[in-house]
């Protein structure tokens, strides 16, 4: 199924090798690219697809192999010199400075001309509207949106004239609309003779855009077929696992017990000059997903934050477990019986340079230590188990956090949450940035707490919240507009309509 | 009344030019993201090589650029072990401190009580010393004090409206993300360790040369200290770095002026530890209250490497 191409590719691959200690994150890879064609890089979590892209932007050294560059031999040792090279990547995590402005972060290499300033700014603008990538050149780039941050990434990359443009996990932070809109950058990119490869885990993406696809499983490269020929998301899911995978979640029904979480009139955060969120009520039963839903950047993330106690609130009551508190005593409440999975989970759910023991330790220090004393077996023995329940990949359970590829970070993190065994699980996209079927272990595990626990799942991805939901809330500006019952399909469309602010009932 | 205040108001700033040249210094190093607590054994190499200099060459050209230079060599070895071997900056920088400290107690033990070589005399610049007090307080001084006044804003030019000052600072922030934008993170960090080392150099050199001429064992007196927190004190901004200094440099001078005219309202001890006292109780007001991030860079003392 090899692709026939008559021009000569723009960069072969050969034989590409990557060990990290006794990891081998790449395997005697072999690939070509050709320009003026979009290629989608699939493959399971840990399956090697960040390390060969770093390999080709310059960011890691190949143990082994050989990359040429229209028909010559390359050899990176820097992103500079793949930059220079016209080699140029968008990182999972953004590459960009915080404080600076966007123009600033775009000409950071060359250094701003004095003088020329307005030139510059004018130049950017004329950029960014060629591409459609709106976002002000002032701007520091800490004000930004996740959707806003990528298109400053991808001027960057075009404002250095680069011609192949590697994207990992680009659709991950971005909103349906966003995502559109990225698609159509790709397809002008391609127009223009230049080549772009993503890695994505969403199967319908790859079909909407790729023009080629490639399955990397465990360090190799496994297959590459023309989009063309692809029939279905099952042969496609089937490439990457290697099994058939059911993509489809049996839901078997709970019975819905009593309100763990009942949330009234919540407004926050408290000490902002302007109010994120607004006269929020809510209850989450036991028995039932409870899913909070919008364009990202409504105030769902700030409501999360306040909820698991990350942030203050400015008014309103919470009942938990028949206990009431006010906005600002439930910030202070200690004890058990909630479990949080952040969205962030480089930052926020886990430690880059503990061990995965130590990381699984966190959040359940009652359960493996005391004052004087840490259970280290133990912890040992339940870390171990994790990593074998979730599949989890890596360099073992004594191998540092920040080692671990994305996907697998988060099944740790997820792990972790649910062996606390809570009466309410706050999930924050928590199948962000996984395989498919770790996405379909996940979100077994999600209703399989159900049975004991409440669940307040909050993600952006309509199909996550139909296929997991019993009720969905959509916020919008700050307010909860409506709630939904996820049964009929009719109600698709108005989940859709109130994400958007309209078709608020009466 | 008046004469009073211009004597202490030139003493004021005399005591004020070493700690703001290694503030200065130390600002370009740590917005680069490279904390140096080597600043005190860097003045103290740089005050003894100037003086060796001087007493060799009897140049104050030559015994400068000696001083000077040794600060920055020093500082090389402390980016050798923190840009590139990336082991812990505290560590590197205190080794440095007690590394000049040791060398240069033992080294200079020869020139002890030898005639300085070189003595850099106050210049008064034709014009504006004759300006009533202002003359007398700022236009009085050392040739080194002007090269102060003149470094304050270049530096401050250098890193708020180049293209190099936006790479400096956006390295102190987050190396990773300026690494992959093709920019060298390696030779940024090493050039403004160098810098650092230039300026806590140069500041030794004007204690040896100028200030109080001649070599003596341990003159820094922790003014090195003293610059390193002023680095806070000043949000990282040459500007505001002299502030700070002048404050040092006034509590100085008050502890000399009353020791001229013969009081003492306060005991002399207390007097002279007011300096360090004041740096103390700065620290602490810059780091409570309300809008504690004062502009520090995020990646002060944190090393980069590209495979993790
Ligand atoms: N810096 C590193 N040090 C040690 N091991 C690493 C490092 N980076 C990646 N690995 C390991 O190499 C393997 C491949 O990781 P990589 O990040 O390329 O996977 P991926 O395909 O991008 O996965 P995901 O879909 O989860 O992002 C993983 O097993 C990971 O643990
Ligand atoms: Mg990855």
């Amino acid at each position: 199924m090899a692709m026939t191409t008559l021009s000569s590719p723009v960069l072969a691959l050969t034989d590409i090798t990557k060990r990290f200690g006794d990891v081998r994150a790449n395997q005697r890879v072999t690939w070509t690219l050709d320009a003026g064609r979009i290629y989608a890089l699939l493959g399971e979590n840990g399956a090697g697809k960040s390390t060969l892209m770093s390999i080709l932007a310059g960011r890691y050294q190949p143990d082994g192999g050989e990359i040429h560059l229209r028909g010559s031999p390359v050899r990176f040792l820097s992103p500079a010199q793949a930059l220079a090279s016209g080699i140029g990547m968008v990182y999972q995590r953004f590459m960009l400075v915080e404080p600076l402005t966007v123009a600033e972060n775009i000409l950071l290499r060359r250094g701003p001309i004095r003088g020329k300033r307005t030139r510059d700014i004018r130049q950017i603008r004329e950029l960014a509207e060629r591409y459609g990538l709106l976002v002000n050149p002032l701007a520091p780039v800490r004000t930004l949106t996740m959707g806003e941050r990528q298109r400053v990434e991808i001027l960057k990359l075009l404002y250095r004239q680069a011609e192949i443009l590697i994207f990992d996990e680009p659709t991950a932070v971005l909103t349906h609309a966003e995502i559109d809109s990225l698609f159509d950058v790709f397809r002008q990119l391609k127009e223009e003779g230049k080549t772009v490869v993503f890695i994505t885990h969403k199967l319908e993406e790859v079909m909407a855009v790729a023009d080629e696809i490639a399955v990397m499983r465990r360090g190799r490269m496994v297959s590459r077929v023309a989009a063309a020929q692809v029939r279905s998301h099952h042969d496609l899911a089937r490439m990457m696992v290697g099994r058939e995978v059911i993509l489809s979640v049996q839901k078997p029904p709970v019975a819905i017990g009593e309100a763990v979480l009942t949330a009234m009139g919540l407004s926050g955060p408290a000490g902002a000059d302007r109010l994120k969120f607004q006269d929020v009520d809510f209850e989450v039963r036991r028995g039932e997903i409870f899913t909070i839903t919008g364009v990202a950047g409504n105030g769902q993330e700030q409501l999360v934050a306040a909820l698991a106690g990350l942030a203050p609130m400015a008014a309103g009551t919470v009942s938990f477990r028949n206990r009431a508190y006010t906005a600002a005593r439930w910030r202070r409440r200690t004890g058990d019986g909630l479990a949080y999975i952040p969205e962030d989970r480089d930052r926020t759910g886990s430690i880059d340079a503990f061990t995965l023991v130590e990381n699984f330790m966190l959040t359940r220090l009652d359960a493996f230590g005391g004052a004087l004393w840490v259970r280290r077996r133990r912890a040992a023995r339940a870390t171990a188990a994790a990593v074998r329940d979730f599949s989890i990949q890596g360099g073992g359970i004594r191998g540092l956090a920040a080692h671990l590829s994305g996907g697998n970070r988060q099944k740790l993190i997820l792990a972790r949450e649910l062996s606390r065994r809570p009466d309410l699980l706050i999930a924050e996209q928590p199948t962000q940035g996984l395989d498919v079927r770790a996405t379909e272990e996940v979100w077994q595990a999600l209703l399989r707490q159900r049975a004991s626990a409440a669940v307040l799942l909050v993600t952006g991805d309509l199909k996550e919240a139909l296929t997991l939901s019993d009720r969905i809330a959509v916020m919008f500006r700050g307010r909860i507009l409506d709630i939904v019952s996820a049964r009929e399909a009719a109600d698709i469309d108005r989940i859709k309509l109130l994400m958007a602010g309209l078709g608020k009932r009466e | 009344m008046i004469e009073d205040l211009a004597f202490i108001g030139q003493i004021a700033v005399k005591s004020s030019i070493a700690v703001l040249l290694a503030t200065l210094g130390e600002i370009v190093a740590e917005r680069s993201g490279i904390l140096n607590l080597g600043v005190e054994g860097m003045m103290l190499t740089g005050a003894l090589c100037a003086a060796a200099a001087g007493i060799a060459t009897g140049n104050p050209i030559l015994a400068v650029a000696a001083g000077t230079l040794a600060g920055g060599l020093l500082a090389l070895v402390h980016g050798f072990f923190a840009v590139t071997l990336r082991v812990n900056q505290v560590l590197s920088g205190l080794a440095l401190t007690l590394l000049g400290m040791g060398v240069t107690s033992f080294l200079g033990r020869p020139l002890i009580g030898i005639a300085p070589g070189v003595r850099l005399r106050a210049v008064p610049i034709p014009g504006l010393a004759d300006i009533p007090v202002i003359g007398d307080i700022f236009f009085r001084q050392s040739p080194l004090a002007y090269l102060a006044y003149v470094l304050v804003p270049l530096c401050w030019y250098w890193i708020f409206h180049t293209g190099t000052g936006l790479k400096i600072r956006a390295v102190g922030e987050d190396a990773a993300a300026v690494d992959a934008a093709g920019i060298d993170v390696f030779r940024i960090r090493y050039l403004c360790t160098f810098a650092g080392g230039l300026g806590a150099g140069l500041a030794g050199a004007y204690l040896s040369l100028s200030y109080t001429p001649g070599w003596k064992e341990s003159m820094t007196g922790g003014q090195g200290w003293v610059a390193i927190a002023m680095v806070i004190f000043a949000t990282w901004n040459p500007l505001r770095a002299v502030v700070g200094a002048f404050l040092f440099g006034g509590l100085t001078a008050l502890q000399f002026y009353f020791q001229a005219v013969g009081v003492e309202l306060v005991p002399a001890y207390v007097l002279k530890m007011l300096p360090y006292l004041l740096t103390i109780a700065v620290m602490i007001l810059v780091n409570v209250g309300p809008g504690r991030r004062f502009g520090g860079p995020a990646a002060l003392g944190v090393p980069f490497s590209r495979e993790g």
